[in-house]
């Protein structure tokens, strides 16, 4: 592959043609290109661009991977040689923000991020109005294939004036593309999907949503960000963020961020960081500890009283979760924090937040291993330890959606375990749903949806059956056999002492 | 219609929660049915649609699916052991309780000073040093704590710096702002690290030096700056209305009246403990002397009834003395808060008085007038001759009424005593207490009432001359018995009919004589069976305990001597 010479760059002139050749200097944000990822190329957006000493270098997110794995290249490794996907073009003025969005960068030469290049953009005044100032930092999902005009989920023609505002719970965009913006969130195969809620979430409705509950979000707007921290230490390990996190911006300069292991502060600078090191006394999360094994400790904080050391580690999970929101503070929330413990105090491993009063039934809001304990069995106890509280209540819950891809694995896989060690104790023959979730809190759609996606409900001789396949029982007595010789990590009910917290009708009128 | 199990043509039956379904294995039924899979389709993820289709995620769902539950791996960023030196940031210096921890600091009452030295810092730092003699030196921890002033400083003066550009605080701003509460170290150096801080500040606009958050600062662009978190919940706003107020008012001053007074209690408990302790000390001093006393008495050899080495009464008063001014002291504000009540005088109390020192008065005038009158003859009506109840035989006078007295009217205004004229008669409250004033000058001045007397006159007449009565009339309301027409006029009770009755005529008079008989004889007879049930129940009481407890027959029989009263 070649960097082309500008001679060349005529044929890349932003047009209306869906694919063509692209130069590094025509390339531009919203550029769909093939990129060289682990030996093999792949489909990448441009989300941004900055100029570095060595020339420029580009934020891509591969098409149809996960955003954690969304990085900065070099032009290198960019394949000029194939044809680019240019974004819709929308309107001359868009034309017009792109260009002075694409000049930007390289007068300010210094180490620019795609967050202030699209500020910028947003800064120009465009067509669509002042509310889309959003649009210039949260791109909206969109397919350069026209497909916002699918009918039944475009309202009508005027949509662009308000599109950037609604959100779809399907995350299909509704609404004009801004053409520096885009995000390949969508791809061919989404068309078959169906949307069975089909229903328009504009962002005030969300945020009055997360204002009385919840703590995920589905708002591109609220997602789809350049990642803003490079690198973090936090304990013995140097961790890679995943996504973007509030911290303060200047963080964003700098290579390395220093987290304290134990209250969570961060900071940009080595020496304060030791500074504070000397005088912090903290050794454990800040609250109650509830539970206690051989192998971890679960604290309970809570937001409203905690409120600095919770908003750290919002900011912390924040790293990893894609779809957790800051919008609203932490108050209505308790956070189950599990800690490892040694001779130098209580290590955080994870923790899950759950809320004070959830309208929806929820029993968990977000939950979070730190990526340095991952792949170690802490989620499925983190999981079990939130069914553990919900079963003290007596109440079946199940977590807050969406969930993320690692989640989705972790729950599909806490559940299978637990419904089918209930299924296999000796004596049982037959279970209703309503049965296996009052026995494991679960709730009767996440029983019956677990049930139905390991194929163990099957419809037989005109009678539904629970089948124990082999492989789940096998997978069981593998599992027993594993705990008999490493010792069974699990929850133990009575080693947790704990009430489920009560709050007054007037706490909740004034203190969330 | 997906199909299931391979019963392609029928409808499945509808599946329940509360249907048990029976648990089997897999050999025990037919082969799965390829088509099981396309159930599959229906169930929610969970995850956004969007990510839904995600390589790595299918790639984990597809090997679930197919039972390779280890095969799904989602690849992550790597994480690597830092080369931080953990052991010298992190002293192990944790030690676990036996029990749960129970914790409730915040991360500030754990992390000392708030501001933390930079390397810019250290360089400042160490140059000032080294300008000092060695007595003089500036410690890290007092440059933090310096520097923590002045951005707590200008955070205070300045709250929006960071976005309205205003000037770094001058050096005399942070002199102000210096109070009691601020460090001696800060004190000391402020104005040699002022110029190190202001050079700092201004290199990065006048924002704070520490890194910190962005929230809300109410502009319209935070709604979509992504750096801007945790906004507040707005909370439900509370109708304010007046009583709510008056309701908050008092539920403050009780609460400031209760931390006083826990205050002065517990102010009152120090001073009562320090004289306790000084109680202590001085008995402790006079054991030592006394021990020192035995010792010499032993080496001297005198012998006495070693008075001196006891407590004494009136030693032992002493010893108390210094405690005994701080008891009455510690029941004062108890009385305080009483004499506030006691203060409050009632009025029929203030009436009382007058009406007792105008009484005094004209009786002194009398006895005054008589005295100079003594010997002479008075010819004349002189101003100041004596009450015509002194000209009268008083004696000879009934009262009309005596005991029951008719209650007059609340609205009646007549009563020339009543010292309330200005007082809202209209409110039931004073009514009844003017009511209750008045009866008790009735009693106690009988003339003023209507009174008659019979007599017999020359050619014997029968004559009977009436007092007040004439002056009453001429009220305009005080006759009794038209005061006792009106009674029930502003009560509800109208089912009581009001006769109209010539108050004189004899028939009513003599009626009257009679039921006031009847009533006194009945009041006789009440008191007298009162004075026996209460003989007997005394009795009854001194069975009771000159009885074993338990047997109770008697009682019944005392109940029934009662009933009969």
């Amino acid at each position: 592959m070649g960097v082309r010479d500008s001679g060349e760059a005529a044929t890349g002139t932003p047009d209306p043609v869906e694919r063509g050749f692209a130069t590094l200097n025509t390339i531009r944000i919203g550029v769909k290109a093939m990129v060289q990822k682990d030996g093999e190329i792949r489909k990448a957006e441009i989300l941004s661009i900055r100029q570095r000493k060595d020339g420029p270098s580009f934020y891509v997110h591969y098409v149809d991977f996960n955003k954690r794995l969304d990085e900065w290249v070099s032009s290198a490794r960019i394949d000029l040689s194939q044809e680019v996907e240019w974004p819709q073009p929308e309107k001359a003025e868009k034309k017009k923000a792109a260009a002075a969005n694409k000049a930007a960068p390289s007068k300010n030469i210094k180490n620019q991020r795609a967050r202030a290049d699209s500020r910028d953009v947003s800064g120009t005044p465009d067509a669509l109005g002042g509310k889309n100032l959003n649009v210039g930092k949260a791109p909206r999902p969109s397919k350069a294939g026209g497909k916002e005009n699918r009918g039944a989920e475009t309202p009508g023609g005027d949509t662009s004036l308000f599109g950037s505002e609604r959100v779809s719970a399907v995350g299909t965009p509704k609404a004009a593309e801004s053409e520096d913006v885009d995000m390949p969130d969508v791809d061919g195969k989404e068309e078959d999907v169906p949307t069975p809620g089909g229903e328009l979430i504009t962002r005030e409705e969300e945020i009055e949503r997360l204002r009385t509950g919840g703590s995920m979000t589905q708002n591109p707007t609220e997602i789809h960000r350049v990642r803003n921290l490079t690198r973090l230490q936090m304990g013995k390990y140097d961790v890679e963020p995943w996504y973007f996190s509030p911290y303060p911006d200047s963080f964003s300069e700098v290579d390395l961020v220093y987290i304290d292991e134990f209250c969570l502060s961060y900071f940009d600078n080595q020496r304060a960081f030791e500074r504070h090191r000397a005088k912090c006394t903290l050794v454990h999360p800040p609250g109650n500890e509830i539970y206690r094994d051989d192998y971890v400790s679960f604290f309970e904080v809570d937001g409203r009283r905690q409120r600095t050391w919770c908003r750290n580690l919002c900011l912390l999970s924040k790293l990893f979760l894609d779809h957790k929101t800051l919008y609203y503070d932490v108050d209505p929330f308790l956070f189950y924090c599990m800690c490892t413990r040694d001779e130098t105090g209580c290590h955080l491993v994870g923790y899950f937040s759950k809320e004070k009063d959830s309208a929806e039934g929820y029993n968990l809001a977000c939950i979070m291993t730190l990526p340095q304990y991952q792949r170690r069995g802490f989620g499925r106890l983190l999981i079990s330890f939130s069914y553990e509280l919900s079963k003290r209540e007596g109440k079946l819950g199940s977590p807050e959606k969406p969930l993320s891809d690692l989640g989705l694995l972790g729950y599909r896989q806490y559940w299978r375990e637990t419904l089918v060690e209930l299924l296999s104790e000796p004596g049982r023959e037959a279970m209703s749903e309503n049965e296996l979730a009052v026995l494991t809190s679960m709730t009767e759609k996440d029983v019956h949806e677990t049930l139905v996606v390991c194929s163990m409900l099957r419809y037989h001789k005109g009678n539904w059956v629970i089948v124990l396949t082999d492989y789940v029982v096998e997978e069981h007595k593998k599992r027993l056999e594993k705990e008999k010789v490493k010792g069974a990590r699990k929850i133990d009910p009575a080693r947790l002492q704990w009430k489920p917290p009560v709050f007054t009708a007037s706490s909740r009128t004034w203190n969330w | 219609m997906t199909r299931y199990g391979g019963l392609g043509r029928t409808r499945p039956k509808k599946l329940t929660p509360k249907a048990s379904i029976p648990i089997v294995r897999e050999d025990e039924i037919d082969a799965l049915d390829e088509e099981i899979q396309s159930s599959l389709q229906n169930i929610e993820t969970g995850v956004e649609k969007a990510e839904e289709e995600e390589f790595h995620l299918q790639v984990a769902i597809k090997a679930s699916a197919r039972g390779k539950v280890n095969a799904a791996h989602i690849p992550t960023p790597e994480t690597i052991l830092s080369n931080l030196r953990y052991d010298e940031l992190y002293p192990p210096i944790f030690s676990q309780p036996a029990t749960y921890i129970r914790f409730s600091s915040t991360v500030e009452d754990c992390c000392g000073c708030p501001y933390n030295m930079t390397e810019e810092d250290d360089v400042f730092l160490k140059i000032f040093n080294q300008k000092r003699d060695a007595a003089d030196q500036c410690s890290e921890d007092d440059f933090e704590a310096t520097m923590n002033f002045f951005e707590e400083t200008a955070q205070a003066k300045q709250p929006f710096a960071a976005v309205d550009g205003s000037p770094v605080p001058s050096f005399a701003d942070m002199e102000s702002a210096m109070d009691a509460a601020v460090e001696d170290c800060v004190k000391r150096f402020a104005k040699d690290i002022y110029e190190h801080w202001k050079a700092r500040r201004m290199a990065t606009e006048n924002h704070g030096l520490q890194p910190s958050l962005k929230f809300e600062t109410g502009q319209d662009t935070d709604d979509s700056d992504p750096y801007v978190c945790f906004r507040r919940r707005e909370v439900r706003q509370i109708r304010k209305t007046r009583g709510r107020d008056a309701q908050s008012t008092e539920k403050l001053r009780r609460l400031r009246k209760e931390l006083e007074d826990a205050r002065q209690l517990i102010a009152l408990v120090r001073q009562r403990e320090i004289g306790r302790r000084e109680m202590i000390s001085m008995e402790r001093q006079v054991f030592a002397q006394r021990t020192e006393v035995k010792e010499m008495k032993r080496k001297l050899n005198i012998k006495d009834d070693d008075e001196d080495l006891i407590n004494q009464k009136p030693k032992k008063k002493q010893a108390e003395m210094p405690q005994r001014p701080n008891a009455p002291q510690l029941r004062l504000p108890l009385k305080g808060g009483l004499s506030g009540a006691e203060d409050l005088q009632l009025l029929e109390e203030v009436q009382a008085e007058k009406e007792n020192d105008i009484l005094r008065d004209i009786k002194q005038n009398i006895s005054k007038h008589i005295k100079w009158n003594e010997g002479y003859v008075d010819h004349t009506r002189a101003p100041l001759s004596p009450s015509p109840e002194r000209t009268f035989d008083t004696a000879a006078f009934r009262p009309a009424f005596t005991a029951q007295l008719p209650t007059p009217p609340s609205s009646e205004a007549s009563d020339h005593n009543m010292m309330d004229t200005s007082l809202d008669v209209t409110s039931p409250l004073f009514a009844r207490d003017k009511f209750a004033s008045r009866a008790m000058e009735l009693h106690e001045e009988p003339h003023k009432l209507p009174s008659f007397r019979r007599r017999i006159g020359r050619g014997g007449r029968l004559l009977v001359d009436r007092r007040n009565v004439v002056a009453a009339r001429c009220a305009v309301d005080l006759d009794p018995l038209k005061a006792d027409r009106f009674k029930y006029d502003q009560e509800d009770s109208d089912d009581e009919d009001v006769y109209d009755t010539d108050g004189y005529s004899l028939q009513i008079m003599q009626h009257r004589a009679i039921t006031m008989a009847k009533a006194r004889e009945q009041a006789a007879v009440a008191a007298q069976a009162h004075a026996q049930a209460h003989a007997q129940a005394q009795s009854q009481r001194r069975l009771q305990t000159d009885q074993q407890p338990g047997h109770n027959p008697p009682v019944n029989s005392v109940q029934a001597a009662l009933s009969e009263t």
